[in-house]
């Protein structure tokens, strides 16, 4: 325990906000880790149940001979794991690495005359979520908007999607990202994630088959290029043969910039097969 | 104490519609900002109601007291430290940290406090603490 020091973080910043809270420590980690325990005490949310996001991510990541961690995790092995932040534990929180990603974006006209199956664009949405003037709300995201108005240009429902990207820079940011978009009640995330839900293959919403930035890759802030990419590969039928989700007619991807704790922005995208 | 603190105590950056918060602190004072149009408190301190966008906003000295709305302790570097975002009880919830504090007996709707640290160059930096925790 430490006792009557203060964090040795000073700085500058040019943002308004910068002089409020540069001066405070605050990192990725405990503003996320701020938002779990605020999550956990509204809802009963619990440790154990963030853990088996990282073990469905473990499960996948098994299968890609690209992923930085690729041993499956049991929700001890998460739980035992140190402390980096309360009450997030080490292997609540994403890797770090280099990579990166690209799409190729064509007219229908062009698809046509390709020669590989496409994924179809069927809606999107976007939204930033911020500290709105001091009415903190640390139990959601921008997803609650930029998913609605995704699924509406879609015209089909969460009940619909057969594979899920969701950004997860923590176990935490699936979770409130998961009861946003509408797979499951507010508050209910915890109950949906538990006992292998996300696991391709045994839950009933398969996520980040490629094992998502907890176990295979986070490049910078660019976690989300990784998301589409491995959606499309479920709608395309290319994913690994283990985590292939039958029938992948209907896919979503969802980035997360910015941070719970301060300010954000979501991205919603729907995508489907080229003949959805 | 104050030896040690001042040491931690980091200096922040300082912008016109900043500075009035930053002069009442050297008073001991912490100050938000209320709207005369819409008659709400916010925080962050904005020229501009980002309520109603009045441009109609004063400054409100507030009591410092207010409950823990949630917090984290950083346990990967040491010392630990305690990031908090407290509920004012004029209403506000903003962002500190807990300090002279138990961080293994820290619960959310837990009352704190506000206490100010010297950075040795001016503003004071406030901070918050629990009510009834030890000195």
């Amino acid at each position: 325990m430490a006792r009557n020091r203060t964090p040795r973080r000073g700085g500058g910043g040019t943002a308004p906000e910068a002089g409020f809270e540069s001066i405070y420590g605050l990192t990725t980690a405990n503003m996320y880790g701020a938002a779990a325990m605020r999550h956990m005490y509204e809802y009963g949310t619990t440790s154990e149940q963030l853990a088996w996001i990282k073990v469905a991510a473990s499960h996948h990541a098994q299968y890609n001979e690209h992923a930085l961690l690729r041993k499956v995790v049991t929700v001890e092995d998460v739980l035992e794991s140190p402390m980096i932040s309360d009450p997030l534990h080490r292997l609540d929180c994403c890797v770090i690495t280099d990579g990166g990603g690209g799409l190729v974006i064509v007219s229908p006209e062009i698809a046509r005359s390709l020669d590989r199956d496409c994924a179809k664009v069927l809606g999107q949405g976007e939204a930033v979520k911020h500290l709105h003037g001091g009415k903190v709300d640390l139990t959601y995201t921008g997803a609650c908007w930029s998913g609605p108005t995704a699924f509406a240009e879609a015209g089909i429902t969460p009940s619909d999607i057969k594979y899920a990207s969701i950004y997860d820079s923590f176990t935490i940011t699936v979770l409130e990202t998961l009861e946003d978009l509408g797979f499951c009640d507010k508050g209910k995330g915890g109950e949906f994630v538990a006992d292998g839900n996300l696991i391709s293959g045994q839950g009933s919403l398969p996520f980040n088959t490629d094992g998502g930035g907890l176990c295979s890759n986070h490049p910078g802030n660019r976690g989300g290029m990784t998301k589409i990419l491995e959606a499309v590969r479920q709608v395309r039928g290319e994913a690994h043969p283990a985590v292939q989700v039958a029938d992948c007619d209907l896919v979503l991807a969802h980035g997360t910039g910015g941070s719970l704790g301060t300010r954000m922005g979501s991205a919603t995208l729907i995508l489907g097969r080229e003949d959805a | 104490m104050s030896d040690t603190t001042r040491q931690g105590v980091p200096v922040p950056s300082i912008n016109p519609e900043s500075k009035p918060f930053w002069e009442a602190t050297t008073e001991g004072k912490f100050l938000i900002k209320h709207c005369n149009t819409c008659a709400e408190n916010h925080f962050y301190p904005r020229s501009k109601c980002p309520f109603c966008h009045s441009l109609d906003t004063v400054w409100l000295s507030c009591s410092g007291e207010g409950v823990i709305y949630s917090f984290s302790v950083m346990r990967r570097v040491e010392p630990n430290y305690a990031l908090v975002y407290v509920t004012l009880d004029e209403g506000p919830t903003i962002i500190s940290n807990l300090i002279d504090c138990d961080f293994d007996r820290l619960a959310i709707g837990g009352r704190v406090h506000v206490t100010f640290r010297d950075t040795g160059e001016g503003p004071q930096v406030p901070y918050f603490t629990p009510a009834a925790a030890p000195r």
